[in-house]
């Protein structure tokens, strides 16, 4: 791809292009304005107004052809697109010609406005092209100034406004159109410099992307072996440790039944943090959802019916209000109700003896939102965005609860954010803190609210 | 007391001499083997109850042809098996492959790893239990 600009930019350029020609014609009419009946320059001025017309018409054309072309995102060739811009240009090119020898030829200092198709074309099209441009202007205005100054083409003057007899005078023509293709071609060459320079960096940029992107899998392939290899040998551990702990080979005094289950707790956490590892690396590295229509009613709960034992252990009261109208979303039922469990489960932890753990889901747009309020300890403020990284934990959350993975909120923030939603934790004024997250919502109950 | 034979086949000897102390004390008899082809010698030898078979052994597929070729074998095919996964159902191994294929997973449970003693027990007798 010899363009800077990468096709879908290409077509909101195309459709810039379009913007622009309105202003150019709303200024074209007003300078005919003023220059004709302000300034009282002799020009021809219902030729100028018949032929802003005609650009309207075209300029509504030309968005029509193009929305047609990319009608509900379709998107057409690149070779079209540039095939489209390229003609426009060239159209344009055209246009300000005609315009031009209507109003004044050579006399008309509008020219230097070619200057700003070469600056488009060098940005837009590749540098072959934007020469090609280049020389088309060139050609234009010069046979213009040439075949007006021999007399074949009739000269429209601008009487009152410049010395009338300059599009006649061989010195200034061969004078102006030397300056003029030398300014031409410099625009182009300047610029086509510069796009070319930014197309690189641009290259290099997405090149280090891509590097950045694979180490990352790598990384992610490299943190599931380890892993993996680290789980079997934990399972080993434990189960031998469950053995000797249950008894089975044999009666342990209390001095040794407490050591066993010290190191068998340890383990038990150890695989907590290994499994959890585990389960967030996979998720990063295929990432696929199993996507199907499913209750997020009846996902919901059964989170809360999980916590509901823990929560009744520690006096917490879990409360619930689900909008109504909400049901089906699009989504893995497993992995929102293991994210919701989580998020409940975290709430009950970090929320004291008699508090209470609230569970709201509403509609936000074309979202749902589900959030999760408790009376617990909060989040420092610094935190707040920090506590969904991996590893990352609060520091009030540590000392509450020494035995976390860190790795909880950061799983939950994969799962929502492959889901399409966001995920977001605040602090309420009355204290404690509210988890917040949002999934689109299924289309099947867009109109249900 | 449980009654019956049981063969466990794992390429984890550890966790084998775990589940075999586990299995042993309930009054099971338990024989072990290391990897699919001895575990066929066992069978050979004497036809157990149970057999008690890890997914991912020298291959991470080893368990599953195993348990495959169990199932397709009219001598075989109805001891019941109890699959054993470092990880659970939904892991990053494509098991789904080949989901098409009704037998892709032709065992009669499976537990994921580690196996606590009195869900593993729970489950041995439950499954001799069928008739």
């Amino acid at each position: 791809m010899e363009n800077l600009l990468t096709s879908p930019s290409l077509i909101q350029r195309a459709y810039w292009l379009i913007r622009l020609r309105w202003v150019a014609i709303a200024t074209l009419v007003a300078a005919t304005f003023v220059s004709h009946e302000l300034m009282k320059v002799s020009l021809n001025a219902s030729a100028l107004y018949a032929f802003s017309i005609v650009l309207i018409v075209y300029n509504f054309v030309l968005y029509d052809l193009l929305r047609y072309w990319t009608w509900a995102d379709k998107q057409p060739s690149p070779r079209r697109i540039t095939e489209i811009v390229t003609f426009q240009i060239s159209a344009d090119l055209l246009i300000l010609a005609t315009i031009i020898h209507f109003s004044g030829g050579i006399e008309n200092p509008f020219a230097f406005f070619f200057v700003f198709h070469m600056i488009i074309a060098s940005i837009l099209c590749s540098k072959r092209q934007s020469y090609l441009q280049a020389t088309l202007a060139a050609f234009l205005f010069g046979g213009l100034a040439i075949l007006e100054g021999g007399g074949v083409l009739p000269h429209h003057g601008l009487i009152g406004f410049a010395g009338h007899e300059l599009y006649r005078n061989g010195t200034f023509i061969f004078g102006f159109l030397l300056v003029f293709t030398v300014t031409l071609y410099l625009v182009v060459y300047m610029t086509t410099s510069i796009s070319e320079q930014l197309r690189l960096q641009q290259e290099s940029l997405e090149k280090a992307n891509t590097q950045l992107e694979e180490k990352d899998h790598v990384k992610n392939e490299y943190v599931l072996r380890v892993t993996h290899d680290i789980k079997g040998h934990l399972a080993a551990v434990q189960s031998c440790l469950d053995v000797v702990l249950n008894e089975m080979v044999g009666p342990l005094n209390e001095k040794q039944k407490d050591m066993v289950g010290r190191a068998h707790h340890r383990t038990t956490k150890c695989m907590e943090f290994v499994t959890a590892l585990l389960k967030l690396t996979r998720m990063k590295l295929t990432g696929q959802l199993e996507r199907e229509q499913f209750s997020l009613r009846k996902t919901l709960l059964g989170a809360l019916a999980l916590v509901q034992n823990r929560a009744q252990s520690k006096s917490i009261t879990l409360h619930h209000h689900i909008d109504p109208a909400i049901d089906l979303i699009d989504g893995e039922a497993v992995l929102i109700e293991e994210t919701v469990t989580n998020m409940l489960l975290n709430a009950v932890k970090y929320t004291p003896a008699g508090g209470s753990v609230g569970l709201e889901v509403k509609r936000d747009g074309t979202f749902v939102q589900v959030k999760i309020t408790d009376t617990g300890i909060g989040v420092p403020p610094a935190d707040l965005t920090r506590i969904f990284e991996e590893f990352y934990r609060a520091d009030n959350a540590r000392a509450a609860e020494r035995d976390g993975t860190g790795l909880g909120l950061a799983f939950a923030k994969q799962v929502v954010e492959r889901h399409g939603g966001q995920i977001w934790a605040e602090n309420n004024p009355t204290g404690g803190s509210t988890f917040i997250f949002t999934l689109p919502a299924a289309k099947a109950t867009a109109g249900g609210s | 007391m449980g009654q019956g034979s049981i063969l466990i086949i794992d390429d984890d000897p550890d966790i084998t001499e775990a589940m075999t102390v586990i299995l042993a004390n309930r009054g099971y008899e338990v024989r072990s083997a290391r990897d699919g082809s001895e575990g066929m010698e066992r069978l050979k030898e004497a036809r157990p109850d149970l057999i008690i078979l890890d997914v991912m052994m020298r291959t991470s597929q080893e368990g599953f042809e195993l348990s495959r070729e169990l199932k397709h074998n009219k001598k075989y095919k109805d001891i019941p098996i109890l699959m054993l996964t470092g990880v659970k159902q939904k892991t990053g191994l494509d098991f789904k492959a080949d989901a098409g294929d009704e037998s892709w997973l032709p065992v009669e449970e499976y537990l994921d790893k580690p196996v606590r003693p009195d869900i593993l027990l729970a489950k041995v007798e439950d499954l001799l239990q069928k008739p």
